[in-house]
């Protein structure tokens, strides 16, 4: 069981991983750096390789 | 292995009580915030004061665990990551907190452990942001007495753990010896000055959240500590 260094959200985790406000899945957006929800465009932070799937700390953008 | 640590006597009644799946849970209120600012501030003490003294039922807990191969573990408020060199290597583990200084020592001990089978998550653990029946272990150590709202905590736990999946608590919960309830209720407002319920009811918790738990352990020295794993349905 490995997770590649620098990619702090892999394959699988993305399966699994919701955006906090809709429950529908998440994609990773600028470079690996955010995940952004397509349904209400929230998009979430990665900070020092911890995405940060919290309502407050998330930004709207088109 | 009984439900119940110790057959119900007259005193332990007003405990247990009938009216387990209605009533409060503690005489305590916390908040998010609250709790989020009493751990940015002993982050770095952490390890040091809740380390040891706590470590017996971190152990025990992993017992419980029986993790098999390729298992998804998903430890809810992981914390400093005290944990995360417990498991072994061959199991994916997603540990998430509330608390990003936390975190930040989370992520030191995983880079410098070069755990490449653990990943970290900033989230809310009332709001878990993950799919249904995502993980086969859902492990909550020493949390759900700092959390807001306990029952809506285990309810998210049960929801992301697969049917037949390990949902496992480690937590303080007020004795069933009616003296000691009484003073764990007083000493409450005084254990929250660090975030802490130390009042919590298991039987009231336990119907709430609609778990059933195989087995209810006493941990750590002094036992005032219980491990309780429970399967979900």
């Amino acid at each position: 069981m490995s997770y590649s260094p620098g990619m702090p959200v892999d394959a699988e985790l993305l399966e699994i991983l919701a955006c906090p406000h809709c429950k529908t899945p998440v994609a990773l957006v600028k470079n690996g750096t955010a995940l952004k929800c397509s349904t209400c465009r929230r998009v979430y932070p990665i900070k020092d390789d911890i995405p940060v799937m919290l309502i407050d700390e998330a930004t709207i953008e088109d | 292995m009984s439900l119940f640590e110790s057959p119900r006597r007259a005193d332990s009644d007003e405990i247990i009580g009938s009216d387990v799946a209605t009533r409060a849970l503690s005489v305590t209120a916390v908040e998010n915030d609250f709790v989020a600012k009493v751990y940015e501030n002993i982050a770095w003490a952490y390890d040091y004061t809740f380390g040891p003294t706590l470590h017996t039922g971190r152990l025990q807990a992993l017992e419980r665990m029986g993790i098999e191969p390729d298992d998804r573990i998903l430890e809810v408020g992981v914390g400093t990551g005290i944990n995360v060199d417990l498991y072994p290597r061959n199991c994916a583990v997603t540990g998430i907190d509330l608390s990003s200084s936390m975190l930040e020592k989370a992520r030191e001990r995983v880079a410098k452990g070069g755990l490449k089978n653990v990943r970290l998550l900033e989230m809310d653990a009332v709001n878990l942001t993950f799919a249904d029946n995502s993980f086969d272990i859902v492990y909550a150590p020493y949390l759900i007495s700092v959390v807001p709202d306990p029952v809506a905590v285990a309810r998210e736990m049960r929801r992301v753990c697969r049917p037949g999946g390990k949902i496992i608590v480690l937590n303080h919960f007020r004795s069933p010896n009616a003296i000691m309830a009484r003073l764990e209720r007083m000493i409450s407002p005084l254990t929250l000055y660090i975030g802490f319920k130390s009042d919590l009811d298991l039987p009231g918790f336990l119907a709430q959240a609609e778990l059933k738990p195989i087995s209810i352990e006493k941990v750590n020295v002094p036992r005032i500590w219980s491990l309780v794993t429970c399967i979900k349905d």
